[in-house]
């Protein structure tokens, strides 16, 4: 019979892809990413079904990174933040608002005049995620993974943003540098503590470490892809994590800085740049964490 | 009596190649408006925009699809418009440009990358979504040739409409269907020009078929890029139109011979092998000339992977078209097509 043929080919399909999937199962740990995205941030988050996406680097290296380390077969992010409306930041979440359905969209409404967060906006919108506006003291539960955001604080908020509208996009704009609006983070699975700093300075760091709210953790996101104008040896000795990433690619700034780098090996702290690794990866299972 | 009728026409073809050429100095500022009639290519920043016979490049946003009515600026440089800013863009509102956008759409909402890029490639020659380091893999072991749009899909599309409208009707209306679907997809895939060209010659040979006359491939080929270039000079200088004619006439002259030779292969793979590697013939030296590099082992690879393109094809567009109805269906197809393209990227990763 000729069709049997065709029957025969398809079962074939159906088994190698039962098989895929089955290979694809992930497993009971946090793998906590810095995706390899060129100059810019992108930092995923998994455990078990549940995806957390902080910031989606300047393009579409952040739709690979998803794809390397996500199921194939799962489509849904459970959580994605913003920490500030700059290109090297969001450029990559317009494509997976397009491609991905996400949940809940963590991000400022500070407003941003470039055409591309225009585009952001129309793909956030047009995807069904609720906006939600992040604020110093709030704490995030998605699955089994937390996340207490640390900054913008609410001094910044009243200031820049006192009557504007909250859980929305581009509510309100300001003269500021969008780096002091930087979502701060503290990502945490049990035991395992990660600080994820986006763009901060030294006064949103000073202002930060006043609050008391940043305490000893395991795993830090350098600031500002390692900038001079980033982490400070108060910030460092505070948080005494044991193991640092930088996200960074090619890029005509600088970074990261040679007195960065200097003060994370003096401190005698493992650093690992997204520009020599790929993407960085760190596991963990709620007690000790190792890298890949 | 005949060769006055081929002189005439290549004659033509060379009239209109050198009237229609439109004259610009290294320097000149322009305002070009036009239709955008081949999908932009998309990097990470920039999109790349053929207008008018130069190259327009923008940034990413606002996006610029085939169908668009643009009008942009800039100053001529190197056959490149420089500085160009966008100045006015109007989406084309036809249903089946849409219909294009919405199916690469469904694909990309479907599988991760580069799997929705290549089964976008693949079933509807949309390769403007290309990891670019895929691209290089593909370009580097001779396989890029299956995301361009190609007469290939072209055939696959036309005998697999062909063997399911047999099924409900007779040859006459069958075969009239199938040609009204191979203009249908030749529409949904983007006007490219290696497709109108196979499409222009897929309807002549059924045709011909159906009127009981014998068809020869070669003069209906050569006609076929004859009266093409006279309806469109410029292609006479486009590789991706130089290259599927080529690869399709060496197919003619070499695949029999070479179906002989390799008469021990199984019987599996050898239609495969003797194809590629006819139309390899013909191709390579263009290749070589035009990107320097040309890879001794891509006739083993085009075997390890040629055998998933129709599938692939089959899969995407009935999987894409049945997702744009019910998602969860066309979700389900489109699945199916999840080990195929895994091998297919694993094989390219691995000799790329």
């Amino acid at each position: 019979m000729k069709g049997s043929k065709y029957i025969f080919g398809l079962l074939i399909l159906v088994l190698t892809l039962i098989g895929l999937s089955i290979g694809n199962s992930p497993d009971a740990n946090l793998h906590l990413i810095a995706c390899d995205v060129g100059q810019g941030d992108g930092i995923l988050a998994t455990y078990k079904n549940v995806q957390v996406l902080i910031d989606g680097g300047p393009g579409d290296g952040i739709l690979e990174c998803l794809s390397r380390h996500i199921p194939f077969w799962d489509r849904e992010l459970e959580l994605v933040v913003l920490t500030h409306p700059q290109l090297d930041h969001y450029g990559g979440l317009i494509e997976v608002f397009r491609r991905y359905k996400v949940n809940t969209f963590l991000a400022n409404g500070l407003d941003s005049s470039a055409s591309s967060y225009q585009a952001l906006k129309n793909a956030v919108g047009g995807s069904g995620a609720r906006v939600l506006t992040p604020q110093e003291g709030m704490v995030l539960r998605i699955g089994m993974i937390y996340l207490d955001i640390l900054s913008p604080s609410q001094r910044l908020l009243t200031q820049e943003a006192s009557n504007s509208q909250t859980n929305v996009l581009g509510a309100f704009s300001s003269k500021r540098d969008p780096n002091e609006f930087s979502v701060v983070a503290i990502l945490r699975l049990g035991e395992f503590e990660a600080l994820l700093t986006g763009d901060i300075g030294p006064s949103e760091i000073s202002e930060i470490l006043s609050s008391g709210k940043v305490r000893d953790v395991e795993y830090i996101k350098i600031p500002h892809h390692g900038s001079k104008n980033g982490l400070t040896l108060k910030l460092l000795e505070t948080s005494s994590p044991e193991i640092a990433v930088i996200s960074v690619g090619k890029n005509s700034y600088g970074h990261p800085s040679e007195e960065t780098l200097r003060m994370l090996k003096e401190a005698g702290v493992r650093t690992l740049r997204t520009d020599e690794e790929g993407d960085i990866e760190v596991i963990s299972d709620g007690l000790s964490f190792w890298t890949n | 009596m005949k060769y006055f009728f081929w002189g005439v026409l290549i004659s033509l073809v060379f009239i209109r190649y050198f009237s229609s050429k439109p004259t610009y100095h290294d320097g000149d500022k322009l305002r070009v408006s036009g239709v955008v009639c081949q999908e932009p290519s998309r990097f990470s920043y920039q999109q790349k925009i053929s207008l008018a016979t130069l190259s327009v490049y923008l940034p990413k946003y606002p996006e610029v699809y085939y169908g668009d009515k643009i009008v942009v600026e800039g100053v001529v440089q190197k056959g490149e418009l420089q500085n160009a800013r966008l100045v006015l863009k109007e989406e084309e509102k036809g249903a089946l440009s849409g219909l294009r956008k919405s199916l690469v759409g469904f694909f990309q909402r479907s599988l991760p990358e580069p799997h929705a890029a290549l089964v976008a490639g693949i079933s509807l020659g949309a390769k403007g979504s290309l990891p670019k380091d895929f691209w290089d893999n593909l370009t580097k072991t001779g396989t890029a040739h299956v995301v361009v749009a190609s007469g290939m899909n072209v055939s696959l599309v036309a005998s697999f409409l062909l063997g399911v409208l047999v099924l409900f009707l007779n040859r006459k209306k069958a075969l009239f269907l199938a040609l009204v679907g191979i203009w249908a997809y030749t529409a949904i895939s983007g006007f490219e020009a290696p497709i109108i060209r196979a499409a222009v010659m897929g309807s002549i040979a059924f045709s011909a078929q159906e009127m009981g006359r014998v068809y020869s491939a070669w003069r209906a080929l050569v006609f076929t890029g004859l009266i093409l270039l006279i309806i469109f000079p410029d292609w006479l200088t486009d590789l991706g139109f130089i290259l599927s004619f080529v690869a399709t006439a060496s197919i003619l002259v070499f695949q029999k011979s070479m179906d002989k030779f390799f008469s021990f292969f199984p019987r599996l793979v050898r239609g495969d092998f003797s194809t590629t590697l006819a139309a390899q013939i013909g191709v390579s030296p263009i290749l070589f000339v035009t990107f320097g590099q040309f890879n001794l082992l891509s006739p083993l690879i085009n075997v390890l992977v040629l055998w998933t393109i129709p599938i692939i094809t089959v899969l995407g567009i009935v999987g894409g078209v049945v997702g744009l109805l019910v998602p969860f269906l066309g979700r389900s197809i489109l699945f199916l097509s999840y080990p195929l393209t895994t091998w297919f990227i694993t094989v390219v990763r691995l000799f790329g």
